[in-house]
């Protein structure tokens, strides 16, 4: 350490740090500057997208496409509305899960919670901002996402016919459908985000947080599956009914009834069907995927702030 | 030891030290189920100490000072600093205090200088000339491009002391702020806290090495399971009251002479051979007049010390946990 220099800052740099006191934007400057310099986020972004533009890679080889395209363009351009923004859907999900778990898990885990707390940094200030911050990168995520999807849409059309009249029969129902379906993304973002959250909030560590937010999906899927086995060897329908409360189906199957079924969805949906004994499971409507989506991120969100707020800081 | 120093266990020392109070805690208690971590703790921390808080492991240290730093919410009790209550007030009077937590806390994945850049960007204000000076401060400029994750734990200490002195300070909480340091850092370290002391900033420091506490601070508080033991000067805690260091010829001789003394019982020689005794009527001059008569002439007599460790193991009955 220096033995010549003095500890204190010159007169004119010490009255503005007398005067400087943590801030919310100041705090998400400080979130979005540890983001970038981390080499995960941008191995993440790269590999999100190389798999945006897969699906169009692979429909741009399937045999056949130049006269899907030409016999009904609007039923083809739904398709690839539904495929990529799926894609989005998805793959941004699993990008937010681990970028939350890493902005709020990291914190815990290197202790440097600590050193922003003993700053003066609210627990709740730190939280909230943490969250905008995660919450503008999901959005700016979604901008370049939908302007890939129809750059590429652009580019499969153009290549496959030599021309864009596909595009002409558009209407504005695909549109409304293409907004709705953008919609139940944010929505998706969003419970990603509180879920991620809560779990690296729970557990404290990021090891904790994202393995619970990266397992829940797969397990709110697979116990579709099993309700389903479980339904097959009791006949009973609690257990379809059951899929109607799962997270994971109800966020992958929104977009369906929002648009009436005109757009498809990826992945496991809320267990139904109708045979001559009548309906079994719980036909879900789009009012019923938003509430369960909302219950589920109030709670995520609920579990976050109080043992944020409540907890004392060991790390 | 003296009957100063001998108190009843919880019962402090308080001596007098004059200026203002910028760290005090009042009936500070924090409970973990039944466990008793802090009880009943209070401190009077003054502008421009530094100021020793020690105690063996598990006594309360880190808990105490969480609190202050406002990490762990108080069972009862409160914490203040430069006289605003830490709890109510944080946003005002947590920037105004630089510290330093057990080991430091760094983003590993960021190079020394955008550590200090992160936490600058959360306070604002924090000019690039101030994290080129504290760098240098810390003797880390060659190095501050590098990823924190190849610093040696010394190198990781004085980075975290960099952090806590970003934003100029009035009060430093350093906890263990020697740990993974060097003798060379070590002694750069005890500089670096009287340059800060002589600016007016009051220091704070919690360590286990007890010569080093010892050199720098003005005042210590020693705590053993939660409680206040004892706060005083360092000159008050390590000075023998009434006891005299004597160094002469014939010391085991004079030992004797001075055992059958009705005011020399306790008259005893040390590891080094000097004679440590009481004089009688408690004065320097009568203690030598005495030798010298009985044919004794003494080389030296003066006001007999012991060391820091010596009394906080008396106190804290062998740094086992258990109140002497």
């Amino acid at each position: 350490m220096s033995a010549t220099i003095t500890t204190s800052a010159p007169a004119e740099q010490a009255a503005k740090l007398h005067d400087a006191k943590p801030s919310f934007f100041g705090i998400v400057r400080g979130e979005l500057f540890k983001i970038r310099r981390q080499r995960t986020t941008w191995i993440m972004l790269v590999l999100l997208l190389g798999v945006m533009i897969l699906p169009y890679i692979i429909e741009w080889t399937a045999p056949n496409v130049q006269s899907n395209i030409q016999t009904d363009p609007l039923h083809f351009l739904y398709n690839v509305l539904s495929v990529g923004m799926s894609i989005v859907r998805v793959f941004t999900g699993i990008f937010l899960l681990v970028l939350t778990a890493r902005v709020i898990g990291l914190e815990y885990q290197l202790g440097t919670i600590r050193v922003l707390l003993s700053r003066g940094v609210g627990r709740l200030q730190l939280l909230s901002a943490k969250l905008f911050t995660v919450a503008v990168i999901a959005l700016v995520l979604l901008v370049v996402g939908i302007a890939l999807s129809y750059l590429l849409t652009v580019i499969l059309v153009a290549g496959a016919t030599g021309n864009l009249n596909a595009f002409s029969a558009l209407n504005s129902t695909f549109w409304s459908d293409a907004g709705t379906y953008i919609l139940t993304i944010l929505v998706n973002m969003g419970v990603t985000i509180l879920l991620a959250t809560a779990a690296a909030v729970v557990g404290r560590s990021l090891a904790f947080g994202l393995s619970a937010a990266l397992i829940f999906f797969p397990i709110d899927n697979i116990g579709t599956v099993i309700m389903e086995l479980a339904y097959r060897v009791t006949h009973n329908n609690f257990w379809l009914d059951l899929t109607a409360y799962f997270l994971g189906p109800n966020l992958n199957t929104m977009p369906v009834p929002l648009t009436s079924g005109r757009v498809l969805a990826i992945g496991q949906a809320p267990l139904y069907f109708a045979d001559q004994t009548g309906a079994h499971g719980i036909q879900v409507d789009g009012t019923h995927t938003l509430v369960v989506a909302l219950v589920y991120a109030i709670i995520f969100a609920a579990v976050a702030i109080v043992l944020t707020s409540r907890r004392d800081v060991l790390e | 030891m003296t009957e100063k120093l001998m108190t009843a266990p919880g019962v402090a020392n308080t001596s007098s030290p004059s200026g203002e109070v910028v760290l005090r805690t009042h009936n500070l208690s924090k409970h973990y189920g039944n466990r008793l971590a802090v009880n009943n703790l209070n401190l009077e921390v003054r502008r421009g100490e530094i100021f020793g808080f020690l105690g063996p492991n598990g006594a309360g240290k880190t808990t105490t000072i969480r609190m202050a730093l406002g990490l762990i919410a108080p069972t009862s009790g409160s914490v203040e600093i430069l006289g605003l209550d830490v709890a109510t007030q944080r946003a005002n009077v947590l920037p105004r205090v630089g510290a330093l937590v057990e080991t430091p806390a760094l983003y590993l994945y960021l190079s020394g200088r955008d550590n200090l850049r992160a936490v600058a960007s959360v306070l604002g204000g924090v000019p690039k000339a101030r994290i080129d000076a504290v760098l240098e401060l810390v003797g880390l400029s060659a190095r501050q491009k590098d990823r924190v994750r190849t610093y040696s734990l010394g190198m990781k200490q004085r980075l975290g002391v960099a952090m806590a002195l970003l934003q100029d300070p009035d009060v430093l909480v350093l906890d263990e702020p020697a740990n993974g340091l060097d003798p060379a850092g070590i002694v750069e370290m005890r500089d670096l806290m009287h340059r800060l002391s002589a600016e007016g900033k009051t220091v704070f420091i919690s360590s286990h090495l007890l010569p080093e506490v010892q050199q720098i601070c003005t005042r210590v508080a020693i705590i053993n399971l939660g409680k206040l033991v004892t706060e005083a000067t360092i000159e008050e805690l390590t000075s023998r009251h009434g006891e005299f260091a004597v160094t002469l010829d014939r010391a085991e001789q004079a030992l004797a002479l001075i055992q059958a003394q009705a005011w020399g019982r306790d008259a005893h020689l040390d590891a080094d051979g000097a004679l440590i005794t009481p004089a009688p009527g408690e004065r320097g001059r009568e203690l030598n007049l005495f030798l010298v008569k009985a044919g004794f002439a003494p080389d030296t007599i003066t006001q007999a010390t012991q060391d820091l460790e010596q009394v906080f193991l008396h106190l804290t009955n062998g740094g086992s946990g258990e109140i002497k």
